[in-house]
């Protein structure tokens, strides 16, 4: 061991859940050692070179390695397959930042819409009600831009967004139009992006790049350019860049001591702490876990109930394409300026349950090399090479893109576990993802496949077609083996059989062990994810320093 | 080989892509656009690896009122990110080019870049299609070196051109996207709304 040092907490992971949980807990005094595995990047990385960034994906997370197959009869795949930024800041740092609070109704989804065979539906231990306060904390934080009350749909808030709206896009007007003709409520995206100066940041420039790059003038709200920061400031922050923790020691006692890590030259270090917070994302996190086998736990840390890795869901995309004459500027802004919420709803006429937001989005359309390689095969016009080749590349400013964030079920059988043979640089067992969708996923993904192809019509396309791309598309023989929305494999929950973690996010059995990322999710809600794990980072860090203050940790 | 599996072993791990960018891209860092900037001569085919291939590039993304990837130099981009990037791909461009210059000369008896255009797109479709008798490397079907040199085509045209291809951006200006922004201070609401022209980053730079 090099050295040995003692925290209040440690924190492993500085993403949404992480970066939230270091912010508040130093501000409250407490001295926290925090554990990131990838290195600080600085703004200057932070350019809009789709080559490095998305092409070779150079810059956030270049060791990252997994293995990925569709059940347990399926081959394996490996490299790098979930969408993730290791880096300091997590994938917070390069996300997309819509920011929608569930309904209520995604906090009970057993009870709303009973059992269904082949998933393991449950309900939340918390309910809207009791984060409401928190999705306003991290609004707040975050600086999200948006028209309060823009959403007939969003439940009851108690505080207005804190900046006004940004402008709009062509793309979004017609899609706005296009919705409206059909009956259906659009409105602007609400976006952790700054419409003005905010929070000691200045506005954003709508430079077009946004989702899956770094902000340069931190005008993104991100634990990167809001949390840590100010927790760097505290004083009370010794924040280890580089440092991939491979083991949750554990004592005499059952309560873990702290966390055993190997730096970038490989050497060895053990850090002890009061308290551990969990924040490794939803397959970093099991991961973990799992490899800290022990005496007591063989089977993996916090997991006497086998639930740790279970239930690991996704959001689906079905996608559709709308050529236009004009120029349709979706390569200005950020990923989505306009969406509609009106379909999130049950509705047993569908013949499916649960449902999603649709938004118009750049996530192609403002980078060429992207548009040209994912989308051309679905364009329907031109041809994979020769002169039809062009004809699919000068669709660029042309082409009107609109997807679901649509709800996966949680199924048991979709889970990371540990891979029995693939080890990363540091010798360490790779986590394994096994998924596979639901029927009910499918059935979703069909319904708005054609919903959205409807809408893009409605919007004046002159030619529309769905996007199928590989890895995204899910059929009866493909399955989506990606998404920037991990979510779920240590549930929360009020019955220690059946969940890892109770309604405070902190483990069942291990008492002074918390999770706080993406994987405290029951079930996945059908809302792009991150404001909601940031809000119950708030909600938990609240309990946290009461409990702490109270003696009663 | 069952084809799908072929694809997808070989595809690179990042999520978005899928189907063609059979290149392996774990390899350690930069020195594409270093490399670019030193020379566009080459660095890692050989005379006749290079003609070769800047062929098949020509008919991937042929020259109509505008350019195609011969004008944008999408063979510099290959060879400097084979040097290093993708290096992992150099073995399939060697066998691969070897032996479309020697389906060219046992079918015509001529080098490859000197056929007809309609004769090169021939031996590029039975590559395709896996159609090529005479393609015979063990290990590596025909499709996986078509769609390699496809997608890294479409990538040397459309990346920045400090990377080698791109020249005088002519992928940039073919596919109407007008260049990075955030160096430039990004766009207006007005450019946003369509009620302002955008000026590309080339006529702002020259």
């Amino acid at each position: 061991m090099a050295k040995r040092d003692d925290f209040d907490v440690c924190v492993i992971g500085t993403g949404a859940g992480g970066g939230v949980m270091i912010d508040k807990l130093t501000a409250a005094g407490m001295r926290v050692v925090a554990l990131e595995r990838g290195p600080r990047l600085s703004l200057a990385e932070f350019d809009d070179d789709e080559l490095r960034n998305v092409v070779r994906d150079e810059v956030f997370s270049p060791n990252q390695l997994e293995t990925y197959r569709t059940d347990t009869k399926s081959p394996t795949q490996t490299g790098r397959i979930s969408t993730l930024a290791h880096c300091v800041g997590g994938t917070i740092t390069h996300w997309a930042a819509w920011s929608w609070r569930f309904q209520r109704d995604d906090f009970e989804v057993l009870s709303k819409e009973g059992a269904v065979e082949g998933a393991s539906l449950a309900d939340w231990p918390i309910s809207y009600e009791e984060l409401e306060p928190f999705y306003g904390e991290a609004e707040r934080d975050f600086g999200v831009a948006g028209l309060s009350n823009g959403n007939p749909f969003e439940p009851k808030r108690s505080t207005p967004y804190p900046n006004p709206v940004h402008p709009e896009r062509v793309s979004g007007r017609r899609f706005s139009e296009g919705a409206t003709k059909l009956g259906y409520h659009p409105f602007p995206v609400p976006k952790a992006i700054n419409s003005q100066p905010y929070g000691g940041r200045p506005k954003c420039m709508y430079g077009g790049a946004c989702r899956a790059y770094g902000c340069p003038i931190m005008a993104k709200g991100t634990t990167h350019s809001v949390s840590l920061p100010r927790a760097e400031r505290s004083g009370h922050l010794d924040l280890r860049p580089e440092a991939m923790v491979f083991e949750l020691p554990v004592d005499q006692q059952g309560r873990v001591t702290g966390a055993r890590y190997v730096d970038a030259k490989g050497a060895e270090h053990e850090v002890r702490a009061r308290h551990v917070v969990l924040a490794a994302g939803s397959v970093g996190t099991p991961q973990l876990l799992l490899l800290s086998k022990s005496g007591s736990h063989a089977q993996g840390l916090a997991n006497g109930s086998g639930e740790v890795g279970l239930n690991f869901m996704f959001h689906h995309h079905p996608t559709a394409l709308g050529l236009f004459e004009e120029d349709l500027r979706a390569y200005t802004g950020f990923e989505s300026h306009a969406g509609l919420d009106d379909l999130h709803a049950s509705d047993p006429k569908r013949g499916f349950i649960r449902g999603g937001v649709i938004g118009e989005l750049n996530t192609m359309t403002h980078q060429p090399i992207a548009f040209a390689t994912v989308m051309g095969d679905s364009l329907g016009i031109g041809s994979h090479w020769g002169a039809g080749l062009k004809e699919r590349i000068r669709a660029f400013p042309h082409t009107l893109v609109l997807a679901l964030i649509g709800e996966e079920l949680p199924r048991s059988e979709s889970r990371i576990d540990l891979d029995p043979e693939v080890i990363d640089r540091f010798g360490l067992a790779v986590p394994r993802i096994t998924k596979k969708q639901h029927p009910n996923d499918l059935a979703m993904y069909n319904w708005f496949e054609m919903k959205l192809l409807e809408l893009a019509e409605a919007s004046g396309a002159s030619k529309v077609t769905p996007s199928r791309a590989d890895g995204l598309h899910i059929d009866e023989t493909h399955s989506q083996n990606t998404n920037a929305h991990n979510l779920g494999t240590c549930r929360m929950g009020n019955d220690p059989s059946r969940s890892v973690i109770d309604k405070w996010c902190r483990s069942h059995e291990v008492p002074n062990l918390w999770v706080v990322d993406g994987s405290f999710m029951p079930t996945g809600g059908g809302y792009n994810p991150t404001l909601t794990i940031l809000a119950n980072a708030y909600r938990v860090a609240d309990h946290f320093i009461r409990e702490a203050r109270a003696g009663s940790l | 080989m069952n084809n799908e599996l072929t694809r997808r072993n070989f595809v690179k791990g990042s999520a978005l892509y899928g189907a063609g960018l059979a290149i392996a891209l774990q390899i350690p860092r930069p020195n594409t656009a270093r490399a670019a900037s030193k020379s566009s001569a080459p660095i890692t085919l050989t005379e006749l690896e290079w003609t070769t291939l800047e062929a098949i590039t020509g008919r991937i993304i042929p020259k109509d009122d505008q350019p195609g990837a011969i004008e944008a130099h999408c063979v510099n981009f290959i060879d400097k990110a084979l040097a290093h990037e993708d290096a992992a791909a150099r073995p399939l461009y060697v066998a691969g080019l070897a032996t479309v210059e020697a389906i060219a000369q046992s079918r015509f008896e001529k080098s490859f870049a000197k056929l007809e255009a309609d004769q090169q797109d021939g031996v590029l479709r039975d590559l395709e299609r896996g159609n090529a008798n005479e393609w015979q490397i063990p290990g590596i079907p025909s499709q996986l070196f078509f769609e390699t040199a496809r997608a890294h085509t479409l990538i040397g045209f459309l990346a920045d051109p400090k990377y080698g291809g791109n020249r005088d951006y002519a992928g940039w200006r073919v596919s109407g996207y007008p260049g990075p922004r955030h160096r430039m201070g990004g766009y207006s609401p007005a450019q946003m709304a369509g009620e302002a022209p955008i000026v590309p980053v080339w006529d702002r730079e020259s």
